[in-house]
């Protein structure tokens, strides 16, 4: 008994010694980013580095916008992040909903095909999709950057997946109450979906604030870069300024910060719903 | 309230390219008001029965009468039918209130004000009102099921459908909720369609009962008149609990020899004329232990219920069942000779099971196992 209690604390031991370590690991390039924002450039490379926040954040920041137009880059990446991930929630979650609920013919075969396509890594598809917004005249728009994505596969999938779990006796029950399909979807089974929706929309938000090989050839005019496409202007410049980078990277953290906060509970048990049958 | 018709109803489901007939045409009449219960073992199509009738499924062919209106190709929505599920299937994210008023929302063009009126009257109807601001998470499988029937009283529509709406309560609460359901649809007086799997429920609550299986119709009658008079042998093994004994038995010369040394010469040979071997049905509470007799079979359990003893016996490789007075108590591998009334003697046609001889007795006998003395 005592030998079984002493086995148990010394395994809770290893466990959180690890977790500890791997948190640390994670957290320490997160400090010493937002150190280094605070930091003049000398100090930055200076042996042995500082370890607590210094003052000259906002000079690094004023530095930093002059250079780029930094506060219109978190602009755009907030309005195209905002506006991709609310319309692909709905497409992903009316394509899930039809995959999961309905039947009409090669279902199967059209999903599997559409999760197929994630395989293509996005790399091969940024010039085709050039060549594409290049024709009708998209390059350096925003909706050039947002369409192309909106149907995302894994979105389709985790909707699908969490949409199967909506018993068929409450789309039934609707339908008999006068509902018709499509306000079966909103007013049922979307609301049955909230915290998968939340976890979809972090996905899609995160998705797109990180996008940056395709914007970086899509986007032409400065004015109209986004946040990893202006942080990728400041590495090629003459010298690599660290100290904006820091500042940059410390505030393009900042949306998704947030937006984790807000819907961290609903995101958790969104990724979990669907993994038991209920 | 309508009159409900199915004329030779058939659903064909072809998953895959494998058709499988859920409901094989099937014809029944519902008349105006009744309370008609579907009854069969899983799997024998009466709730595809239902579903067809809902509008929840399409109907492969025949047709569906409301009173004189066709409505085979309306879809559920038009038909003024409510269904109760087995599961309530009441939508989370509303609270009662909401749930019970969706439909009126939807299909009528009520205000909001006399929505909530009618949803009032409905929950003061089932003793529910404390609840409408309660989400359906908050209730108790009894209230939860309370909603699920406001929410089909409320629309008041011409036709009730109901499956297996107690199945998921307790057996105490299952039985009050059983005699609720009754009174309600007598008050209501809508025609219903309620299908369970429970012989019990369908014997007690329905003024038909419709057997079905294997998408089949079996047999469609009064209670008393299916257990008494069934059609074939599906039903009457089906209906009655515990089930009836059944084995089959050679016919010579108008005396039935069956197993374990059973025989039995027929006052009667005529339902047996021209068979030489038929299916021997006796019901449990037919059978009575004698001092002395020509039959005999080996006890094998005694169950005491209080009220009466359910005696189980082998006669060689056939189980039987008897139901005796609590008095008679005989004990495992006992050897107890038994006897029967010719009157209480089911004959089946031991090739497609129909009824050769049903119960001719005129005593009214206990047809509610749970209530008999």
């Amino acid at each position: 008994m005592r030998e079984q209690r002493r086995k148990d604390a010394v395994w809770k031991f290893l466990t959180y010694s690890f977790i500890i370590v791997m948190t640390i690991g994670m957290m320490v390039p997160l400090y010493w980013m937002i150190v280094a924002a605070t930091l003049p450039q000398e100090e930055f490379i200076r042996f042995p580095p500082r370890l607590y926040p210094g003052t000259e954040f906002f000079a690094n920041f004023a530095v930093l916008h002059e250079e780029t137009q930094f506060v219109i880059s978190i602009w755009n990446s907030v309005f195209i992040a905002v506006v991709y991930t609310a319309l692909s929630v709905i497409l992903c979650s009316m394509a899930g909903f039809a995959f999961a609920k309905y039947e009409f013919r090669f279902k199967e075969p059209i999903f599997y095909l559409i999760l197929a396509t994630l395989v293509l890594p996005i790399q091969l598809l940024v010039i085709p999709l050039f060549l594409m917004m290049a024709q009708i005249d998209w390059t350096d728009t925003f909706r050039a950057i947002i369409l192309p994505w909106l149907a995302n596969p894994i979105g389709i999938f985790l909707m699908r997946q969490n949409m199967k779990s909506i018993p068929d006796a409450l789309l039934e029950s609707a339908r008999m109450d006068g509902a018709t399909e499509f306000q079966i979807f909103y007013r049922i089974a979307l609301p049955a979906m909230r915290s998968s929706i939340a976890a979809l929309a972090i996905i899609l938000f995160l998705f797109q604030w990180d996008l940056f090989l395709y914007p970086l050839v899509i986007l032409e005019d400065p004015g109209n870069y986004t946040i990893p496409v202006a942080l990728s202007g400041l590495e090629e410049s003459r010298r690599i300024n660290y100290d904006q980078i820091m500042v940059a990277s410390s505030l393009a953290i900042i949306p998704m910060a947030i937006l984790f906060l807000v819907l961290q509970k609903q995101f958790v048990s969104g990724i979990l719903a669907g993994s038991l049958k209920e | 309230m309508a009159r409900i018709t199915l004329d030779e109803l058939t659903k064909v489901y072809d998953p895959g390219g494998e058709a499988v007939v859920a409901a094989d045409t099937v014809s029944l009449e519902v008349a105006d008001g009744e309370f008609l219960v579907l009854v069969g073992p899983s799997g024998c199509g009466k709730s595809t029965t239902l579903r067809c009738i809902a509008g929840l499924e399409d109907i492969t062919d025949g047709t569906l009468l409301f009173d004189d209106h066709d409505v085979t190709d309306y879809r559920a929505s038009e038909r003024d039918v409510a269904m109760v599920f087995q599961n309530y299937a009441l939508y989370p994210h509303m609270t009662v209130r909401q749930n019970i008023g969706f439909g009126l929302k939807l299909s009528t063009k009520m205000t909001a004000d006399e929505i909530d009126d009618r949803v009032v009257g409905v929950a003061e109807m089932l003793g529910i009102e404390e609840l409408l601001g309660d989400k359906p998470k908050a209730l108790s499988g009894g209230q939860q099921q309370r909603v699920a029937l406001g929410r089909a009283i409320v629309r008041e529509p011409e036709v009730f459908l109901m499956d297996e709406p107690l199945s998921n309560l307790d057996a105490k609460l299952r039985s009050d909720m059983r005699t609720e359901l009754q009174e309600l649809q007598q008050d209501l007086d809508v025609t219903t369609v309620y299908v369970t799997h429970d012989q019990t429920e369908a014997m007690a609550m329905g003024d038909r009962i419709a057997v079905m299986n294997a998408g089949e119709l079996q047999q469609v009658g009064p209670p008393e008149e299916v257990y008494r008079h069934p059609s074939n042998e599906f039903v009457a093994d089906f209906i009655g609990s515990p089930s009836i004994n059944l084995f089959s038995a050679s016919v010579n010369d108008g005396t039935l020899i069956g197993p374990g040394d059973f025989t039995y010469t027929l006052e009667d040979p005529l339902p047996v004329d021209g068979h030489d071997t038929v299916r021997v049905g006796i019901r449990p509470e037919d059978i009575t232990l004698i001092e002395d007799g020509t039959n005999h079979a080996t006890v094998t359990v005694v169950e005491p219920m209080g009220n009466e003893n359910f005696c189980y016996m082998d006669l060689e490789d056939i189980e039987m069942t008897a139901r005796v007075e609590p008095t008679k108590r005989p004990v495992a591998d006992q050897r107890v000779a038994f006897g029967f009334e010719e009157e209480a003697l089911y004959l089946f046609d031991a090739a497609t099971g129909d009824a050769l001889k049903t119960k001719t007795d005129d005593s009214t006998p206990d047809l509610h196992p749970e209530v008999s003395n």
